[in-house]
């Protein structure tokens, strides 16, 4: 349950970020696929697993720059260009595996997908390192609170001479770069580079975010507390799973969940201020 | 000459994109000779009709700065409804009444719960697009239903001459135009998206429009999901994933804008012509079912990037007027 949700919190913690800043990441699912097929192919050719690491960090990164020079520089439209680049990175997820699971992944991958320490699978160690990275920047670093002041007041922020368009292009690629992190424990996960891998994970990453109290518009929330909602949905949907509960009701009731969670936050947020 | 083209763009929104659309239709035309038969004009109406139908209600939603995600879902939920009553009932009229109310009211929900808990639209739809897609597998136990033969009637059947689904995409084009343009709904659609605080403090009824619009975002959806499912024969699981994403990228390329206040329905049918067009030529040149993706979501980027830096060019440009007047003035004072 950890190991497999280890995907979804890596990714959300892009999402977080890119939320704070004010803008959205749609991106996020099939770069995941994206990363995990052109690692995999990558492993596929060279046998060797730090190649595959650095393939799906480096494709992650690409994602996340063109978003970002688009977003921040050209000035477009989060949403729609990372609609458009969540297009294009599925199409290519699937050009290159041509729709199945890429074959010839290093056996050695599988051993790191069941290595553990302490009893905890490694990938969530590494979810964890990342959480506690990605804390640091955004909390102890002039980048992070650059960051969260252009969320919440954009103009503000220019007017003070932070350096607008760099920080969010750097929000931007950090996100994809952890979307390309994600994608290659996916494969470790599996045990296979699946084109489809990312394609249902959009929900769940931005239910988990904004679970956690998070909002769209910038400026308010924390990756401590994307953590709280994605603990607070593996443990629902374990829960449900324990009991019998058909997938399809399931869908129901995240759906629901989700929806009463970001009306809470918005209500204790608005009785905060 | 110059000035005025660019004025008639500015003021008419959609006139790129049928420009787009009249240019790579011409350019198909000269690669194959199969492209300019009057059976695969039609055939690519017919196609284009079910996204067509759903983008003329996205435009009204994304007029009034709000977005609709749960539109595949719902999609899915009215099919699934629709199939899982004829085979029950065998009543026609039933399945095809209850399917067309029940979109409505999904879509009812979306507006009520956008207007009354005031989250933002994405998340909203998000969620009940989760919602949605549950209720209609629980509804047909994960089962795929086939539909009778008839069906086929409201997919490719003929009426007066003329295909039904683009009988029914000229009924809804219309309609939505009128509704758009020469209505009270149409104005304070805009005003809405406009300036939301301005439309409330003005006593607008905002609840009631912003309701209305996504009704007839659902109403619409219905309407496509029996054209789609009468097309492809039965339920089957994978219906309508996805497809919203279309639709937003047809009245994207249509000249409509995310942050609302304009739009026009024109755009948006044209917008939803040229993603078939794309398709059609992709399928042309026998591209992979797979790199239509890509190129769509290319065509995307591309046509966003261009209103962006048209956009910026006549931002700079009265700028430059403006400071003209100013050098003006200071001279005559």
């Amino acid at each position: 349950m950890l190991a497999a949700n280890s995907v979804v919190l890596i990714a959300s913690i892009g999402m977080t970020l890119v939320f704070l800043i004010g803008g959205i990441d749609l991106s996020i699912s099939t770069v995941i696929s994206a990363s995990a097929v052109i690692s995999g192919l990558a492993m596929a050719a060279t046998d060797s697993i730090f190649i595959g690491v650095l393939t799906a960090i480096g494709v992650g990164f690409s994602f996340g720059l063109i978003n970002g020079i688009l977003i921040g520089f050209f000035g477009l439209t989060p949403f729609i260009t990372t609609m458009a680049t969540q297009l294009i990175a599925r199409g290519i997820a699937f050009v290159l595996s041509q729709g199945i699971a890429v074959q010839g992944t290093p056996y050695g991958l599988m051993d790191f997908g069941f290595l553990s320490f302490l009893g905890v699978p490694a990938v969530t160690w590494i979810g964890l390192a990342i959480v506690i990275i990605c804390i640091i920047l955004l909390t102890q670093t002039q980048w992070g609170r650059h960051l969260m002041l252009i969320g919440s007041n954009r103009n503000a922020a220019r007017f003070s001479g932070i350096n607008v368009r760099f920080t969010e292009i750097s929000v931007y690629c950090l996100s994809g770069l952890l979307a390309g992190i994600a994608g290659f424990i996916s494969i470790s996960n599996l045990g296979n580079a699946i084109p489809g891998v990312g394609d249902t994970l959009l929900l769940l990453v931005i239910g988990a975010v904004v679970l956690g109290g998070t909002t769209m518009n910038g400026g308010e929330g924390s990756i401590a507390r994307t953590v709280l909602g994605i603990g607070l949905l593996s443990v629902l949907i374990s829960g449900l799973n324990l009991i019998g509960i058909p997938f399809y009701d399931q869908l129901i009731i995240q759906g629901v969940l989700i929806f009463i969670g970001t009306w809470l936050a918005m209500k204790l947020s608005a009785r905060r201020h | 000459m110059k000035s005025t083209l660019n004025s008639i763009i500015s003021k008419q929104k959609w006139l790129p994109i049928a420009l787009a659309n009249m240019v790579f239709a011409a350019l198909l035309a000269i690669v194959s000779p199969v492209f300019l038969t009057l059976s695969n004009f039609q055939s690519m109406l017919i196609q284009s009709g079910v996204t067509a139908i759903m983008a003329i209600g996205m435009t009204f939603i994304i007029i009034t700065a709000g977005i609709d995600i749960s539109m595949g879902a719902i999609l899915f939920f009215c099919s699934a409804l629709f199939a899982q009553l004829l085979q029950d009932t065998q009543s026609y009229w039933l399945a095809f009444s209850a399917a067309i109310a029940c979109a409505t009211l999904l879509g009812t929900i979306n507006g009520v719960l956008v207007t009354r808990f005031k989250i933002s639209p994405l998340i909203t739809t998000l969620a009940t697009y989760s919602i949605y897609r549950g209720m209609a597998i629980h509804l047909t136990g994960a089962q795929n239903i086939p539909v009778p033969r008839e069906m086929g009637f409201l997919g490719n059947g003929k009426l007066f001459g003329l295909p039904v689904p683009i009988i029914l995409l000229i009924v809804i084009f219309i309609l939505g135009v009128y509704l758009l343009n020469h209505t009270r709904l149409g104005l304070y659609a805009k005003a809405i998206g406009s300036s939301a605080r301005s439309a409330n403090e003005s006593n607008l009824p905002v609840t009631k429009v912003t309701v209305a619009v996504y009704a007839i975002g659902g109403m619409v959806t219905g309407i496509s999901a029996l054209i789609l499912l009468a097309r492809v024969g039965g339920l089957q699981s994978g219906i309508g994933i996805g497809i919203e994403f279309t639709v937003i990228a047809a009245v994207i390329l249509g000249g409509t804008k995310l942050t609302g206040g304009s739009g026009t329905i024109v755009g948006s049918v044209f917008g939803a012509f040229f993603l078939v067009l794309i398709d059609n030529g992709l399928n042309l040149v026998n591209a992979s079912p797979y790199i239509y993706d890509i190129v769509r979501g290319s065509v995307l980027l591309a046509a966003v990037a261009v209103d962006r830096l048209s956009a910026k060019r006549q931002e700079s440009r009265l700028i430059q007027i403006k400071k003209q007047r100013l050098e003006h003035n200071h001279a005559t004072n």
